[in-house]
């Protein structure tokens, strides 16, 4: 005869998590899908587009502002290049650009304009590419101007 | 005598509270930090890349235009606009010269849009390798429209990789 003694122990396991996981796990992949996430663009702003000749219809655009023109063309028949007009300065090398954008900045800050006061035009030809205007647009920023803008295409 | 016995084998499972902790804090983080059935309008194009740059944290006062070269010398430039400039946003082409009204849709746009906020931004997206004869109109219709703020998009670069 068999006799039970004192109660066998009983481990209680809890509730099953295993569904849990898994139901948490697919939500996860989902959002790890689904979501698009910040951080691969930004922008370049502009603070006044574009101007006409004869002072444009930008009523932001400040009448005794300072200009300064930077030309940019393409060569004939190389649409891939592009030639960049600032000064007496003709290159395609964004960073001898910048260099000589920041000297012209420091120029007009000793003389006593303030940055806020410059504003850089950008004078296009019709042919150069857009890629080329961002980067001469980069280049002023990158030399502090804070007023950007372009001229219609010459 | 007493009899011994083996004690019952007992499988220890793992113990998943952890597991389920770090899990819920990466779909809370990804349900915060990802964007879900947010459209700007943007659509995919091959975009100039710059290492400088902002962020525009508000979206709602903005428009993205996009622009591509189009058949003619006209640019062909398309966005997500608002009929009167409420309800639902609907993909448009906005020409420059409608040849129905001969109107030019996307000015008509831009000063619905600038009337009725004065915080009115616009984005523009344009094909890197598109000639400036292209998206000179944008700009000459923005500047028309008394828009006073014009983003370009560009793809973010690190200066290290420079593209």
């Amino acid at each position: 005869m068999k006799i039970k003694g004192a109660k066998a122990v009983h481990y209680d396991s809890g509730p099953n998590m295993t569904p849990l996981v898994d139901v948490v796990m697919v939500i996860l992949i989902f959002l790890m899908l689904a979501g698009s996430f910040g951080g691969v663009e930004h922008y370049l702003v502009s603070p006044t587009p574009v101007t006409k000749t004869g002072g444009g219809a930008n009523k932001s655009l400040v009448p005794d502002d300072v200009q300064y023109t930077i030309t940019v063309d393409s060569p004939q028949g190389f649409g891939d290049r592009f030639v960049a007009h600032a000064g007496d300065l003709a290159t395609s090398d964004m960073a001898k650009l910048t260099d000589a954008l920041t000297r012209k900045r420091k120029e007009f800050n000793a003389a006593g304009t303030s940055t806020e006061k410059v504003l850089v035009f950008i004078d296009p030809g019709r042919t150069v590419k857009y890629k080329f205007l961002i980067d001469v647009y980069q280049a002023a920023l990158q030399a502090e101007f804070t007023k950007v803008s372009f001229r219609p295409a010459h | 005598m007493r009899k011994m016995t083996m004690p019952d084998a007992h499988v220890s499972h793992p113990n998943v509270t952890p597991l389920i902790d770090i899990v819920m804090c990466l779909i809370i983080f990804f349900m915060l930090v990802a964007k879900i059935g947010v459209s700007t309008g943007a659509e995919a194009m091959d975009i100039p890349a710059s290492i400088w740059g902002t962020d525009i944290k508000d979206m709602g006062n903005t428009l993205t235009l996009n622009v591509r070269p189009g058949a003619v010398e006209e640019p062909q430039v398309t966005a997500l606009v608002k009929a009167n400039g409420t309800g639902e946003a609907r993909p448009t082409e906005l020409k420059l010269r409608d040849p129905a009204t001969g109107q030019n849709q996307l000015l008509n746009t831009l000063k619905m849009y600038r009337k009725q906020n004065d915080q009115f931004k616009v984005i523009i997206r344009g094909e890197a390798d598109m000639p400036y004869r292209f998206l000179e109109p944008v700009l000459v219709a923005c500047a028309d429209a008394n828009v006073r703020n014009v983003n370009f998009n560009t793809k973010k670069i690190s200066e290290r990789t420079g593209g």
